[in-house]
């Protein structure tokens, strides 16, 4: 049993996510596959999980060619995936015992379901991982260990050829993850391969025999037995740039000050000041607070302890209306789900938060509207034919840019970037880092990213964020690559 | 991701994406042209100014219900209850007037405030108790139903009606009051139409051109995006929801003006073919999304569709079938061939 | 009776048919054009309406008259845009069927306004230049009871199905309550109802917990063919249809084969041809369009049809009971000398 990847590569529109990928996951390992956010681990998995299909390249199982072009062909084929979120591997509304089914309920066969003789089947699939629960408890109310065990359970039990776990622990405790890593120790002793994707580098100690990193689409490390940890950690987060692209900029006076702020659960609090003129980058594994942090700034969280000033009077937002009234704005990391509207053309995109600096007597002025994306279409080179474009025409790159433009639009105290660079080409990225700086003068600007290189290009100062509290903090000009690297994978 | 320059050098592809550009355009204006032309040349007069204005005042109260709901359909809800909430507007202006004597303003002002009301409900029970819009306002159509038949038993409401407590109501309708759904403006224009205008004329401006229409167009299409530009979603959808129940309210005032009693049955078809209006808005001009122009041209198109067939001596049943499938061609401009996405 | 002696006398002339009599017709009914006609209904669907629309047709046809349906389904407002849709086509009379008070009077106002005949069926228009065509519910309430106490004597205890508010049903239940009074040996012991659809059927959900309840009730008045339905479910789910006795108003073939089940409790109804109501609406319209004058009020008595009767003639549906049942077939009303009636 073995799976061999060769040269896959995969565009969505014009942006390339996958640029020659070659993978050979060979049986009896367990192979760790790290990456940063946008490397193109999740989109390598879905290929191989038949939910995409490659651009180019190819794909052997077992020697056989491999092309699964839908997820059942793949399940078919001995390809089981476990994803990340969790709830997506189980039906909340059901029972243990349907939940474990549920593949053999797809599949056809009688009419009827009976339960008492699935049962011994289905008790058999919980005492293969050592869960311990009643058949007939309904999902939603187990804990979200449990569930992901029932997700486990349930893949274990198609016989996998090849299992891809993503993120598996995320939600476990320690005992919890030592029953899981017992089972998949036990499936590699009968020759399963194990792709095991996770920034937890106690798990990938635990339990890997071989590390293999991406980065941009392309794998930058492969590490055998002795593995070298923090090799592999440099190697997933870039060590192309050893200084800053750019001189350091003074910084005025702290703009947005938070003390004592608590942002996850059981984490140290944390103090920082956001400071005029300066760009801070603010660097983390996935889980490690980023997004959280944002969102308390932006009002859409409260924090769990702590204060805020804003150019010293309290800032305590409810809400994203009260941080955009206060003159602080947030680009969200997520910019399908959280920035565009996709029925609205560029245009009303860019001034979405504004409309009433766009208005006269509640009124839109189209003419202003489109002054201003004119305007923003120059100074960002946004590839677009004018103010009415579709935004869904855009490429992701492009679509950033009019996030950006759309924060750039009126003079912030704040600005917060959280993830600007996810799916964005290179050259979109050099604009926006571009457009970013210089317009840094008059404000305090925030950029939240798990890409130490991206920090290092964009940066005046990079403040490294582990489990919810500050481990490191260096400034441009000054840093210390290995230390950074350190603190972001020494914390877990 | 459809790439718009290499589109543009691709001319054979063009053409063909040219025609459906057209098609999803214009073919439901075709289609109404068409059919006016028919029924103009089989019965002439169809096209008389005063079939118009009867064509107008028989789509005003459906066409005013329809705007409400185009208002919730933009922020991406939906409102089940306007044909309950026009059943009960009637009922309510019956009553204050039938059973409480009292005067035409006091009569508006109770369907208006009660209008408001229940979309604030609505709103309520679906921004912050998160109840699905489709359920929220299905549970509180039939609360409404039932509930406006309480005061009278089950009665209808008319002068001289024997109440549950035995007195007889004495109240009639006032003069005014009736006048808002009989009256003719220039002996030609009912008054239904010109609310309707107006109404059509205010939602349209609001939607389409003030800063509060946008933000609310936005949330309809990524509510996220819209609360992380600091719009304060669940206001808007409060907002939009009330404005339905104004509307259906002010289209049930007028249902009872034109009826002159509180009779139970009516406003029993509002809801459909509201909804029908509100949907075939979509593909008007194919903008494939809901507006207040395409409400109202979609209100229009099944008025003039039921007036001529009805002129043609199409029986009923025939007219409910010919309806739908006006509807079902109208969803097909605006799903199957505007957004066709490789 | 006069009435019925009068009744048969018009079935003999029905039979005989006169179409030849056209030629002597007044205008417009003298063959020199085709008059127009509207029928502008407020409810439509179902048996009764259904029988109604087809005598409308079949005497229109037998005038020579074309007929326009408007068909508003129970919407107010719509009917009286209809009313303005067949003044504005030009019609030259209008028939209104059913309707409210409040909406038609002043719809039929602008008809009149206009110079166009108009006779109205079960609705009061409130205007004098228009007849009112009714069945009389007096009429069908006296005769079912009157066969009520025929069957059972003067005193029995009795259950009562009806819904206050719906015009007809209250002037059948003025008879009813006549009735109690000038029989003090009439008891009723319960009464229910109630008009949500399908109607049937929640009458029969409410008759078999009042069946079980009130197991002495021995006759049941039910004056609408629906409410006799849904107690002829209950009774037999609850098995006592052979002592009960259901007493009902209205027919259709449908009614007919329920009354003729073996062992159904359903004994009489007492029921005017919704046929026949259609034919006398456009007979009064044309003889209104013609100049002459059918009377304020054109009323069209109703026949009882027993069970018996039914099983005695082996009757299975409308047209045999009509052909069976003279006084069901046709109504000597708004008759004229140059009337051509349908044939049949």
């Amino acid at each position: 049993m073995s799976l061999q990847i060769e040269g896959m590569t995969k565009r969505f529109g014009t942006n390339t996510v996958l640029r020659g990928v070659d993978l050979a996951l060979a049986p009896g390992t367990i192979t760790a596959f790290m990456g940063a956010n946008g490397a193109g681990k999740s989109t390598l998995v879905k290929i191989v999980a038949g939910v995409h299909s490659a651009s180019g390249g190819t794909m052997t199982l077992d020697g056989r060619p491999f092309a699964p072009v839908t997820p059942s062909a793949a399940l078919r084929a001995g390809v089981v995936v476990v994803h990340q979120i969790i709830n997506d591997n189980v039906v909340l509304t059901m029972d243990v015992l349907e939940n474990l089914m549920i593949d053999r309920l797809c599949a056809g066969g009688s009419p009827i379901f009976r339960r008492r003789t699935h049962r011994d089947e289905a008790q058999a699939m919980l005492d293969r991982v050592g869960l311990d629960v009643p058949l007939s408890a309904e999902l939603a109310d187990l804990p979200l260990a449990d569930r992901q065990m029932v997700a486990i359970a349930r893949a274990l039990a198609h016989d996998p050829k090849l299992l891809i776990l993503d993120e598996p622990t995320s939600a476990l405790s320690d005992s919890e993850a030592e029953r899981l890593f017992a089972v998949l120790e036990g499936l590699r002793d009968q020759g399963v391969p194990i792709l095991y994707i996770s920034h937890r580098m106690g798990d990938i100690r635990r339990l890997a025999d071989r590390i293999v990193t991406l980065r941009d689409g392309r794998v930058t490390g492969d590490f055998s037995a002795p593995l070298d940890y923090s090799g592999a950690v440099r190697a997933m987060l870039g060590a192309a740039l050893d200084a800053a692209a750019h001189d350091r900029v003074p910084p005025g006076p702290p703009v947005l000050t938070a003390r004592g702020l608590r942002v996850l659960p059981g984490a140290a609090p944390l103090d920082i000041d956001l400071n005029a003129a300066e760009v801070t980058a603010i660097v983390g594994l996935v889980g490690a607070g980023k997004t959280e942090l944002a969102e308390t700034l932006y009002g859409l969280r409260r924090p769990l302890a702590g204060k805020m000033t804003l150019n010293g009077a309290p800032y305590a937002p409810r809400h994203p209306g009260d941080a955009v009234a206060a003159g602080v704005f947030m680009a969200a990391e997520d910019r399908t789900g959280g920035s565009i509207v996709p029925d609205f053309d560029l245009a009303r995109n860019v001034t979405l938060p504004f409309l009433g600096a766009f208005s006269q007597f509640g009124m839109m002025r189209r003419d202003r509207e489109a002054r201003r994306a004119s305007e923003a279409i120059a100074a960002l080179d946004i590839v677009a034919q004018g103010p009415d474009d579709p935004i869904a025409s855009l490429s992701g790159g492009n679509q950033q840019k009019v996030v950006l433009a759309r924060w750039l639009t009126r003079p912030a105290r704040v600005l917060i970037l959280d993830e600007p660079f996810q799916g964005v080409d290179i050259a979109a990225r050099r604009d926006i880092g571009r457009a970013l700086r210089a317009t840094a003068r008059d404000r305090a600007t925030l950029v939240l990213c798990s890409d130490l290189d991206e920090a290092i290009e964009l940066a005046d100062r990079i403040v490294i964020l582990s489990h919810g509290a500050l481990r490191a903090e260096q400034e441009a000009g000054a840093l210390d690559r290995t230390a950074l690297v350190h603190a972001m994978s020494a914390a877990a | 991701m459809p790439d718009t320059v290499l589109t543009a050098s691709e001319p054979p592809a063009r053409s063909g994406a040219d025609l459906r550009v057209l098609a999803v355009r214009w073919g439901l204006i075709v289609l109404l042209l068409g059919m006016v032309g028919f029924f103009a040349a089989a019965e002439p007069a169809f096209l008389s100014v005063r079939n118009m204005v009867i064509v107008l005042q028989s789509v005003s109260i459906v066409a005013i219900l329809a705007l409400g709901v185009t208002c919730t359909l933009v922020v991406g809800g939906f409102d089940l209850s306007i044909g309950s909430v026009a059943a009960s507007a009637l009922m309510a202006a019956s009553y204050v007037m039938v059973v409480w004597e009292g005067g035409t303003l006091a009569a508006v002002a109770a369907c208006l405030a009660l209008g408001l009301l229940v979309g604030l409900v609505n709103g309520l029970l679906i921004v912050k108790l998160r109840v699905p819009d489709l359920l929220a306002t299905l549970g509180m159509m039939f609360l409404l139903l039932g509930l406006q038949l309480i005061p009278t038993a089950g009665r209808s409401i008319a002068t001289g009606m024997s109440l549950p407590d035995g007195t007889v109501a004495e109240g009639r309708f006032t003069a005014t009051f009736l006048a808002l759904g009989r009256h003719r403006v220039w002996d030609t224009v009912p008054i239904s139409v010109l609310v309707m205008l107006a109404l059509a004329v205010a939602i349209t401006v609001f939607l389409t051109f003030t800063r509060w229409g946008r933000v609310m167009y936005a949330i309809g299409s990524n509510p996220q995006a819209a609360r992380l530009a600091g719009a304060n979603v669940e206001r808007y959808k409060i907002a939009a929801y009330m404005i339905s129940g104004l509307c259906a309210s002010i289209g049930g005032i007028l249902l009872a003006a034109r009826v002159g009693r509180g009779d139970v049955s009516s406003g029993n078809s509002l809801l459909l073919d509201a909804v029908a209006a509100a949907l075939i808005g979509f593909a008007v001009f194919g903008a494939g999304k809901p507006n207040a122009v395409g409400t109202a041209i979609g209100a229009l198109f099944v008025g003039l569709l039921l007036n001529g067939l009805t002129m043609m001596n199409a029986p009923y049943y025939t007219q409910d079938a010919i309806k739908g499938a006006v509807l079902v061609a109208a969803l097909m401009f605006t799903f199957g061939l505007s957004v066709r996405r490789s | 009776m006069t009435l019925t002696r009068r009744m048969l006398l018009a079935a003999t002339a029905a039979t005989l048919a006169l179409p030849a009599a056209a030629q002597d017709a007044p205008a417009p009914w003298d063959g020199s054009e085709t008059p127009t006609i509207a029928l502008v209904r407020y409810l439509s669907t179902g048996d009764f309406f259904q029988a109604y629309l087809s005598g409308v047709e079949r005497q229109a046809e037998a005038l020579g008259a074309e007929l326009r349906v408007f068909d508003s389904r129970q919407d107010a407002a719509l009917q009286s845009d209809m009313m303005d849709q067949a003044i504005g086509l030009g019609v030259d009379g209008i028939i209104v069927q059913h309707g409210l008070t409040e909406s038609m009077a002043p719809a039929v106002q602008r008809a009149v306004d206009a110079g166009i005949p108009v006779v109205a069926f079960d609705v009061n228009v409130e205007n004098d230049a228009v007849p009112q065509i009714e069945q009389s519910d007096r009429d069908l309430a006296r005769l079912a009871l009157e066969q009520a106490i025929a069957d059972n004597g003067e005193s029995f205890q009795a259950g009562y199905v009806y819904v206050a508010g719906i015009a007809p049903l209250d002037r059948r239940d003025e008879t009813w309550q006549e009735f109690k009074e000038r029989y003090p040996g009439i008891e009723e012991v319960a009464s229910w109802g109630t008009l949500d659809n399908p109607i049937a059927n929640s009458v029969a959900d409410q008759a078999s917990a009042v069946l079980r309840a009130n197991p002495m009730i021995e006759v049941v008045f039910a004056p609408y063919d629906e409410f006799a339905k849904g107690v002829v479910i209950a009774a037999n789910e609850a098995g006592m249809a052979q002592d009960l006795k259901i007493y009902s108003a209205d027919m259709s073939t449908a009614n007919i084969n329920a009354m003729r089940e073996p062992g159904s409790p359903w004994a009489a109804s007492a029921a005017t041809n919704p046929a026949v109501v259609g034919e006398v609406s456009v007979r009064a319209l044309a003889m209104l369009m013609a100049g002459e004058d059918p009377g304020d009020q054109v009323v069209i008595p109703p026949a009882l049809i027993t069970q018996d009767f039914l099983n005695e003639n082996d009757i299975g549906n409308m047209e045999e009971l009509a052909a069976k049942l003279p006084s069901f077939a046709h109504a000597d009303v708004a008759m004229t000398d140059w009337m051509p009636l349908p044939p049949r």
